[in-house]
């Protein structure tokens, strides 16, 4: 599969990764990074803990990175649950929301590097 | 590309952010023309620049780190005069950081995500192109319109000197002139730069002769690095008579803040900064002409310090209170009350009733009281609406806007949303913005001002008569109300100075066809005088200090009553 493929099946906008990297080649080389990544690792953990500033601080982290990467679907995702937890503002999810946008964000996140572990693999 | 065009080393820059996919697309779109160095959290690149503070040209920081965020190594750069010079870029997905950013001194931003590398190589060229452009300004060891040295030079003077001679005890001695624009704009640039020579060549006079030496930083601050003495009111005395002596008509006033903490141990630019603060602290305070930096000031200092890092928690535990104090008018036979303003207080969980003149002058230095005073108009608002659903009666309150509150995009917007959200009618929130931010910048802020008044907020110009408005000005300014500042109210007696002060003002107000308020009125014979004279609205003591919402109700009450 080309990059160009895999950014279809997951959904993310290759012309706007191609804006930041120029070539196909680069894009390439940096999704896969993605797998390394330890932000969606720290927001679910925080998740696990409970922990609102690590939710913040993963998410956050998340949204900057899969931005980058014209990942736009995750990165909106992200940043939606980033304002939530951010200091000093009130929550303005509910409970069930926050979940289902959770839920929805590990969904997507999880196809995507199903996916990219794929495109590595080949 | 200044990375290309002179020697062939690369100019280093220093990449901090936690995430390691964005480290290395800088990191690729950099490293062709600069030498890339990579720091995962603030507490690593901190470290880094300050021992390399010599050979980076750049450093690009995320803001949301763990360990230590961008905000934080922003702040202690800018108290680090060592690591002034080194020009930051800020990462950020969030415009509203950009302020902040902006105020802690970084020079530029790149947004999440990056732009195109091309944009962003740019960029980044354009600000190591002007801060070497401004280093290469300053690079002249003279200032030309003085003689004096200029800034890049004497520090390395001032370590030498100290160097050479052991046992020499020098003090860090800051002078500037109080309102020197003042000067520029009332005789001119010419008259403004004789008046910096004739300073320049007294200050040459009574230092160089026992070795100090004097630099001129920039505008009318002049820095001298002078041998100890106890006392440095005369010095002060001796500059301004010879400034005033040989140039007609100067009449200026000099002030100075010495630092005498630190010593050598100290490097010169850090106890220089300290001077530079102590004379600061003079700004308004008329009476005192030379300020000492100290063990005493300095601990004050540390307990500002305390206070900042304190803030964030007070705003989200509510520690700041909002009281109320009412205004009455006086021109019938019985006081009626108007309108009550709104002022803050700070509970802090130790030290307790923080009184507001020693934090909010520190929130206002460094834009800070933004958020205090939002806190406040919120709090306001929403306590017109209960006060009219609970007890059936409202009245205006007015909010104070803070100089920076004027410079915010966002405050037209935000002042209608709290009306939206409590369902008030603008001129049930009054507005007031001291004098002194008109005359600092009076055309941005007419220009906020207008637009306010067209959406139908009412504006007061609170502490008038300090702020030195030309009477020129004041008639083109768009005001509903005139506050007279409280210096006149005090020690006010008929036939007093003041008292003239006082009539003059409400004659002003009168050409303006504005009403006065008189804030700081305490006794009954001020009530009397001040009625007497014209003035239509009162604010004190005398009828109230400020107190709680839940004590301002028995005013509400009174007028309810009194309305039947």
């Amino acid at each position: 599969m080309t990059v160009q493929e895999l950014y279809e099946k997951i959904g993310g906008n290759f012309d706007a990764a191609k804006k930041i990297l120029p070539s196909e080649a680069l894009i390439g080389r940096f999704v896969v990074k993605l797998l390394k990544d330890g932000s969606m690792q720290k927001l679910r953990d925080g998740v696990a803990a409970g922990d609102g500033k690590a939710i913040f601080e993963g998410a956050h982290a998340l949204k900057g990175v899969t931005a980058n990467l014209g990942l736009q679907n995750i990165s909106d995702l992200a940043a939606e649950i980033a304002d939530e937890f951010r200091t000093g503002r009130e929550r303005s999810l509910s409970d069930e929301e926050l979940q289902a946008k959770l839920d929805e964000l590990n969904a997507k996140f999880d196809a995507a590097s199903e996916e990219i572990a794929k495109f590595q693999a080949q | 590309m200044p990375a290309r065009d002179s020697e062939h080393s690369k100019r280093r820059v220093i990449v901090i952010d936690d995430q390691e996919i964005n480290r290395e697309l800088l990191g690729m779109i950099l490293e062709d023309d600069y030498d890339v160095i990579y720091a995962e959290n603030g507490e690593v690149g901190l470290h880094f620049i300050r021992e390399n503070i010599n050979t980076l040209s750049l450093v690009l920081l995320d803001l949301v780190m763990p360990v230590m965020d961008g905000f934080a190594v922003l702040e202690t750069m800018r108290s680090e005069p060592e690591l002034h010079r080194l020009p930051i870029v800020v990462l950020t997905a969030e415009k509203s950081a950009e302020l902040r950013s902006l105020k802690l001194g970084a020079a530029d931003f790149i947004t999440k995500p990056f732009d195109a590398p091309e944009v962003i190589r740019a960029r980044v060229a354009r600000i190591i192109e002007l801060s070497e452009g401004r280093s290469l300004i300053r690079a002249a060891e003279r200032d030309e319109l003085t003689g004096l040295f200029n800034e890049r030079f004497f520090y390395e003077y001032c370590s030498r000197l100290e160097r050479y001679n052991p046992t020499w005890e020098m003090d860090a001695v800051v002078v500037d002139i109080r309102r020197f624009n003042l000067v520029n704009e009332v005789h001119g640039r010419d008259f403004g730069n004789k008046v910096l020579k004739q300073l320049a060549a007294s200050i040459k006079r009574n230092i160089e002769h026992e070795g100090g030496i004097a630099c001129r930083l920039e505008a009318d601050i002049f820095f001298l690095f002078c041998r100890r003495r106890e006392d440095y009111n005369p010095l002060l005395e001796r500059l301004s008579e010879d400034v005033n002596r040989e140039v007609e008509n100067a009449h200026v006033r000099l002030r100075m803040g010495v630092c005498i903490m630190g010593g050598r141990e100290v490097a010169p630019e850090r106890r220089f900064a300290r001077a530079k603060l102590a004379c600061n602290r003079l700004r308004g305070k008329y009476s005192k002409g030379v300020n000492v930096y100290d063990k005493e000031f300095h601990d004050k200092e540390m307990h500002y310090e305390s206070f900042l890092n304190d803030f964030q928690s007070a705003l989200e535990e509510k520690q700041f209170l909002v009281f109320y104090q009412p205004k009455y008018n006086i021109e019938g036979d019985k006081p009626v009350l108007t309108s009550a303003e709104a002022l803050v207080r700070w509970r802090h969980p130790e030290s307790g009733m923080v009184s507001p003149g020693e934090f909010i002058p520190l929130f206002e230095s460094n834009g800070l009281i933004q958020l205090v005073d939002y806190y406040v108009w919120r709090e306001s608002a929403a306590q017109i609406r209960r006060w009219r659903e609970e007890l059936g009666i409202s009245i205006p309150i007015s909010i104070n806007l803070s100089r920076v509150d004027m410079y915010d995009p966002e405050l037209e917007n935000k002042l209608l949303d709290l009306l939206k959200e409590n369902d008030l009618k603008p001129e049930e929130l009054l507005l007031e913005i001291t004098e002194s931010a008109y005359t600092d910048d009076a055309r941005t802020i007419i220009k906020v001002v207008e637009s306010l008044r067209n959406h139908g907020f009412k504006i007061e110009m609170d502490d008038f008569g300090s702020g030195y408005s030309s009477l020129n000005m004041l008639s083109t300014l768009p005001i509903d109300v005139l506050k007279m500042d409280m210096k006149f109210i005090q020690n006010v007696r008929e036939g007093s100075k003041n008292f003239r002060m006082v009539e003059l003002v409400l004659d002003i107000a009168e050409y303006l066809g504005v009403p006065v308020v008189a804030e700081g009125v305490e006794t009954e014979e001020q009530v009397r005088l001040l009625k007497n004279a014209g003035c239509s609205i009162i604010q004190g003591y005398y009828f109230s200090k400020p107190v709680d919402a839940k004590t301002f109700e028995k005013f509400l009450l009174e007028k309810k009553e009194a309305l039947k």
